[in-house]
């Protein structure tokens, strides 16, 4: 099991439960049709200095008189300057930051829960299986390899969306594949100007080739998305431990204290989301678990 | 015995019992607010009492699944009545706590927090088994990694006067859980009713000074074996039992066992046993906005995992069946719990099973995952 | 062995699966092979068209769509290269091409008659028995990823039917 996690998060109040600190969104970006990236900045520079995260935490965003979100964070963990948060448009909470706009404040906490391993994973072949809004809390783990390309070996990135309208961070892939990472994408259905690949993410597996002693797979989006990569990477022999999921239940508090977001024994919030497979592997088949 | 003698800690002092009004006005001296039993509406509640008469003296509760009878025998004692719905737990981790309340002032929120002052309980009759839940509960709100300020303001200032108990009632399983009739530690004071006396065990450094000046001798050998003896009937005289020596993992290797459906079927998911429960610390954050949009406030409220809304996120509702949500419930607490904190989540008070309107009794559901098992 | 033989041979004998048979199998199945280069956008078939070919993708990537009035042509599924399309020929349900196939990109597809394949796996029956295999898993294959595509896993929260 992953078990790192920052010791104190910068941007909590520990007397008073879950008071926010406050970040003023210095620009938005739009993704895709549903999906807008919000670029924070703490509006306490002694807190915007303090605060880090690794790649695969993620921070609870509050919108006053709404609640808050549980949102990835997206952007480079070295970027100080501010933290991007890609959001999808599905509910109250997320349709409020929907309508903010360029200088408006938001609430933030965090960041939370466990990251991808990125030290760990340091000599392996790095194959990251993704799909959807599962791209967003990878981006990090790619930026960081983008910082450390020479410590890591094979470095795949097999992303996947509904249709070409729904792929996300396109203009980067460019500057990824010269940095060596390879870069391959599909869509579940595509129209006649579309010239890439027309089907599920997992299927395409077969068309790589892996070295299971040293390949080590990340993988998040949907969760039936997430099952099949996970019986492709079984299927060519990489270990449990070498598979990383990040998982998603409906958070409150991102401490592990209101119980919601429990997956077994585990909470996805503290000992999540990012978990390795050995971990989670006895829950994940039970249906409605 | 000299006016400033104090006994110590461990020791079990014998009081007649008119002398513990004295105690209780000690209490109320040093600034607590004493709770303890009383009956009310026909039942047992949680709520201030003043003197010793507000205690439920005469009474005994006769239990069963979906079955709470408060029943007055006129017998001579003070805490012979197993508790009813209620517990301690809504002092320590109160069902709604105002969080903090916020006002927009030139596009910024200027966050403020109630002004209340934290209360300094001293609980009146604490069972061994509704001790062991508070120790649970301060495994879960008061962590090396999480610290809930709410709970841990209440708790550090809390008295607690525990009380053997000598008549369990009809759903009563301590024994199985392994959580009294006798009370172990934990404490400050440790009360033991016998027909015309009380034993205080003194537990704490606070509850020495209090006892400070009230004339006590320290109880012979007689009254403590009295004591035990009433301790081990009462272990004898449990109404349910549990076998936990295969838990957590009956549970965990029968997660897709066909009884859960069964169970699931005549489950209300109506989330009695999860408010009634007093290691059960799920909770939820609600806002309240000014129609301005100006201002708003936060709460923090009791939640249930039998709560249709509660595992329900963006893409859908991850447990929307009656049966996955029971399963949740029961595969936590006799189950996931122990990896979690160390323990099961249990302690046995029975509350659950009485106060279940459908009947559903976990020391009979958990024995079906072994029988039918495939 | 002619020369157009021998490179079909050559062609097919760079696929894993082929590699398993037996030399005087795959000669067999050469024998019903033809390559052909395909330019970009070039239709190989239009849905409804009479079946008589069973493709393998060589190098490139074809298209398979379906034309849906007031949507347009929707492209289902990307054949990559050692993947196959159009078996349907082989075991048909209906006598009719179900979908187009365009090549997106230049490539090279191999192209087995599946009049004559039937033919050879008559007299054959264990050559008949290594393709049918071949093609159960095929159809396997794809019969999973298009339940994955109908589960329409990517799809808004909003618009799944799930409460």
């Amino acid at each position: 099991m992953v078990t790192q996690q920052i010791a104190r998060p910068a941007a909590i109040n520990t007397e008073h439960l879950l008071e926010p600190q406050w970040a003023e969104v210095t620009s938005i970006t739009k993704e895709i049709n549903d999906v807008s990236t919000y670029w924070l900045k703490f509006t306490d520079p002694a807190i915007q200095k303090a605060y880090t995260f690794e790649p695969g935490q993620f921070n609870m965003l509050y919108m006053p008189g709404f609640g808050e979100s549980a949102i990835s964070i997206c952007s480079d963990s070295n970027d100080h300057s501010k933290i991007g948060h890609s959001v999808r448009f599905v509910g109250n909470v997320t349709n409020a930051i929907g309508r903010l706009k360029v200088g408006d404040v938001i609430g933030l906490r965090g960041p939370f829960g466990t990251y991808w391993p990125m030290k760990e994973l340091e000599g392996k072949d790095v194959f990251i299986s993704c799909g959807g809004i599962g791209l967003p809390p990878l981006r990090p783990a790619i930026y960081h390899i983008l910082h450390n390309r020479e410590k890591y070996g094979k470095v795949t990135l097999l992303y996947g969306a509904r249709t070409p309208a729904d792929l996300m961070y396109t203009n980067e892939f460019d500057d990824w594949r010269k940095a060596n990472i390879d870069v391959q994408v599909t869509v579940d259905r595509g129209d006649s100007s579309w010239t890439g690949r027309v089907g599920v993410v997992p299927m395409w597996f077969y068309q790589f080739r892996f070295d299971s002693r040293k390949t080590a797979v990340l993988t998040c989006g949907p969760e039936i998305m997430i099952h099949f990569v996970i019986y492709e990477a079984l299927a060519r022999r990489i270990p449990l431990e070498s598979i990383f999921v990040s998982m998603e239940r409906n958070m409150k508090c991102g401490q592990g204290s209101c119980g919601h977001c429990q997956l077994g024994p585990y909470f996805i919030c503290k000992d999540g989301p990012v978990f390795r497979f050995d971990a989670i592997q006895p829950f994940f088949n039970v249906e409605e678990f | 015995m000299p006016n400033d003698h104090k006994p110590e800690i461990g020791s079990t002092i014998v009081i007649q019992k008119e002398t513990f009004n004295a105690i209780l006005s000690r209490l109320k001296e040093k600034g607590y607010e004493t709770i303890g039993p009383r009956v009310k509406n026909d039942t047992l509640i949680y709520a201030p009492i003043e003197q010793m008469d507000d205690l439920p003296r005469g009474y005994i509760t006769e239990q069963d699944a979906a079955r709470f009878h408060l029943k007055h025998t006129g017998h001579s004692r003070y805490f012979d009545a197993i508790p009813g719905a209620q517990s301690w737990k809504q002092f320590l981790f109160p069902p709604r706590a105002e969080l903090f309340a916020l006002r927009k002032v030139n596009n910024l929120w200027e966050a403020s927090t109630p002004e209340t002052k934290t209360p300094s309980y001293a609980f009146i009759g604490v069972r061994a088994c509704e001790l062991a839940a508070i120790q649970i509960q301060d495994n879960i709100f008061m962590r090396s990694d999480f610290n809930d300020p709410i709970y841990r303001a209440r708790r550090e200032r809390v008295f607690i006067l525990s009380v053997d108990c000598m008549y369990p009632a009809g759903t009563c399983f301590c024994v199985s859980m392994e959580t009294g009739p006798r009370v172990k530690a934990g404490f400050d004071l440790n009360l033991t009713e016998l027909e015309d006396v009380f034993l205080l065990t003194v537990g704490s450094e606070i509850a020495r000074d209090l006892l400070k000046g009230i004339p006590f001798e320290l109880a012979s050998a007689f009254l403590l074996r009295n004591a035990d003896q009433g301790l081990e009937r009462a272990a004898s005289q449990m109404g349910r039992k549990l076998d936990i020596s295969n838990l957590p993992d009956l549970i965990l290797n029968n997660l897709d066992h066909p009884h859960w459906q069964e169970v699931g079927a005549r489950c209300l998911s109506c989330t009695n046993c999860t408010q009634v429960c007093p290691t059960c610390f799920c909770w939820d954050a609600t806002d309240e906005m000014s129609l301005d949009g100006k201002e708003t406030h936060r709460e923090r409220v009791w939640d249930s995992c039998f709560n249709p809304g509660y595992s329900y996120q963006a893409g859908g509702n991850t447990r929307p069946t009656i049966r996955s949500r029971y399963r949740q419930w029961l595969s936590h607490k006799l189950g996931t719990w122990k990896q979690q904190n160390g323990t099961l989540g249990c302690v046995g008070c029975g509350r659950c099973i009485t106060w279940c309107p459908a009947e559903i009794d976990l020391t009979k559901e958990i024995p079906m995952l072994q029988e039918e098992a495939r | 062995m002619s020369d157009v033989l021998q490179e079909t041979f050559k062609e097919l004998q760079k696929i894993p699966w082929f590699q398993e048979l037996e030399k005087k199998h795959l000669e067999k199945l050469a024998s019903v092979t033809t390559l052909r280069h395909v330019r970009a956008d070039e239709v190989l078939f239009h849905e409804g068209d009479k079946e008589d070919c069973l493709y393998i993708v060589l190098s490139g990537r074809i298209a398979l769509e379906i034309f849906i009035p007031h949507r347009g042509k929707i492209r289902i599924y990307t054949v990559e290269p050692q993947d196959v399309f159009g078996w349907s020929s082989v075991t048909p349900v209906v006598h009719q091409r179900t979908a187009g196939a365009t090549a997106v990109v230049d490539g090279l597809i191999a192209c087995i008659d599946s009049e004559k394949l039937r033919k050879i796996c008559e007299e054959d029956h264990d050559l008949g028995y290594m393709v049918m295999r071949r093609l159960a898993n095929v159809v396997a294959s794809r019969l999973l990823v298009t339940r994955l595509q109908l589960l329409d896993m990517f799809a808004h929260p909003e618009s799944q039917n799930a409460k």
